[in-house]
């Protein structure tokens, strides 16, 4: 009975010093992990943050600019054309693009870029590259890292051609 | 389990034909509680990982993005008086310095661009790449005491420093790797600079230039 009640104490010692050095294995992993996660994640981050930003920050300088060089035409269609290129940067400024998980990223995206693309082609402005990415959804880790097509998908694309003079006004 | 017994009353045992099942059954058990640490460090690895790329992603995007949201702008004031020179004078080419100016300002931004994309395909070697190893962890364990719980607070406490250090380090590397390419291609505040003589050269709007200015603060 003595033997019984002394297997029992040595199993129980055997389980706590398992569960013991499984946890603080687990500890020091996570806070490796930890690390890695944060280094790696940020890495990835800059690059997606990076292309955005250059992005929409061309159309916005794009646009005020030509929004100052058209000020002095008091024509009806410069007038019509500033409006439109207010609407842009009011698009762009009211957008949220700084935050990648976002819903309304995309969405915003999409309609910063359509706008843009109306403008030039309206301005019948001549062979200008924009840069462009896609970023196609609202951007979670998960998209980039763990779906491989996906994340191929958001390496470059095709710049904004700009169509010299082929579109009716 | 008698080799647990032998192991916990082995300090009583002084028979030398014994001596070698003991020496067989201690390694047996360091090795089994070695397998157990190496598991859960991998399942904690993992976690953590897990737990904290999101985290890094949305710092790093924000980070990123404050690296080219002056030079993409500049871009496009420098693109849309291209494109104004061409159309209001497309029998002339339009003014070299404005193409040159266009060509410098894109090639600055791809060297922002460039620097990032560098940095994620080659990371540089940090701490705990280089110190993940067995040998290590067993340096670790002999430094954590065995007190349980107040040995995991401890724990945690050094972690979020340690985790606070990388956090601080990383901002450094990632504008310092800016200033090297700034510093070895051309200046932002230089390529300003230009853009502004660019438009007084042309004659354009005033307001133009509170525009171009206002990138110097970005």
């Amino acid at each position: 009975m003595g033997d019984g009640s002394g297997d029992d104490d040595l199993f129980g010692t055997i389980l706590l010093a398992d569960e013991r050095f499984r946890g603080e294995g687990y500890e020091q992993g996570f806070e490796k992990g930890t690390r890695r996660g944060l280094e790696d994640g940020r890495r990835h981050g800059a690059r997606h943050g990076a292309k955005l930003a250059a992005e929409v920050s061309f159309y916005y300088g794009f646009a005020v600019t030509w929004k100052c060089l058209l000020q002095h035409n008091t024509d009806v269609k410069a007038r019509k054309r500033t409006k439109a290129l207010e609407t842009l940067l009011d698009l762009i400024q009211n957008s949220v693009h700084d935050d990648p998980q976002s819903a309304r990223l995309q969405e915003d995206m999409e309609k910063i870029r359509a706008k843009f693309r109306q403008q030039t082609t309206y301005l019948r402005a001549t062979e200008v590259t924009p840069p462009a990415c896609t970023v196609q959804s609202s951007v979670t880790y998960k998209d980039h890292f763990w779906n491989p097509t996906h994340y191929s998908r958001t390496a470059e694309a095709t710049p904004l051609q700009l169509s010299p003079r082929t579109t009716s006004s | 389990m008698s080799w647990v017994k032998s192991v916990l009353y082995s300090g009583e045992d002084v028979f030398d034909e014994n001596a070698d099942d003991l020496t067989l059954q201690n390694k047996e058990w360091t090795s089994n509680m070695k397998k157990r640490v190496r598991d859960g460090y991998v399942d904690g690895l993992d976690a953590g990982e897990e737990a904290s790329l999101q985290v890094g992603f949305n710092l790093g995007f924000r980070e990123g993005a404050a690296q080219t949201v002056a030079v993409g702008r500049l871009k496009g004031i420098v693109s849309a008086i291209w494109c104004w020179c061409q159309i209001q004078h497309p029998e002339s080419p339009v003014p070299s310095s404005v193409t040159e100016l266009l060509q410098r300002v894109s090639q600055h931004e791809d060297k922002i661009m460039g620097g990032i994309k560098k940095a994620l395909e080659n990371p540089p070697p940090s701490v705990s790449a280089v110190s993940e190893s067995m040998e290590d962890l067993e340096v670790d364990q002999a430094d954590s005491g065995c007190c349980g719980e107040e040995c995991e607070e401890t724990n945690c406490s050094r972690g979020g420093e340690i985790m606070e250090q990388d956090v601080i380090q990383q901002p450094q590397k990632l504008c310092s790797q800016s200033a090297d390419y700034n510093g070895s291609g051309e200046s932002l505040n230089h390529l300003l600079q230009c853009c502004m003589d660019v438009v007084s050269e042309l004659g354009m709007p005033q307001e133009l230039m509170s525009h171009i200015q206002e990138l110097n603060n970005m």
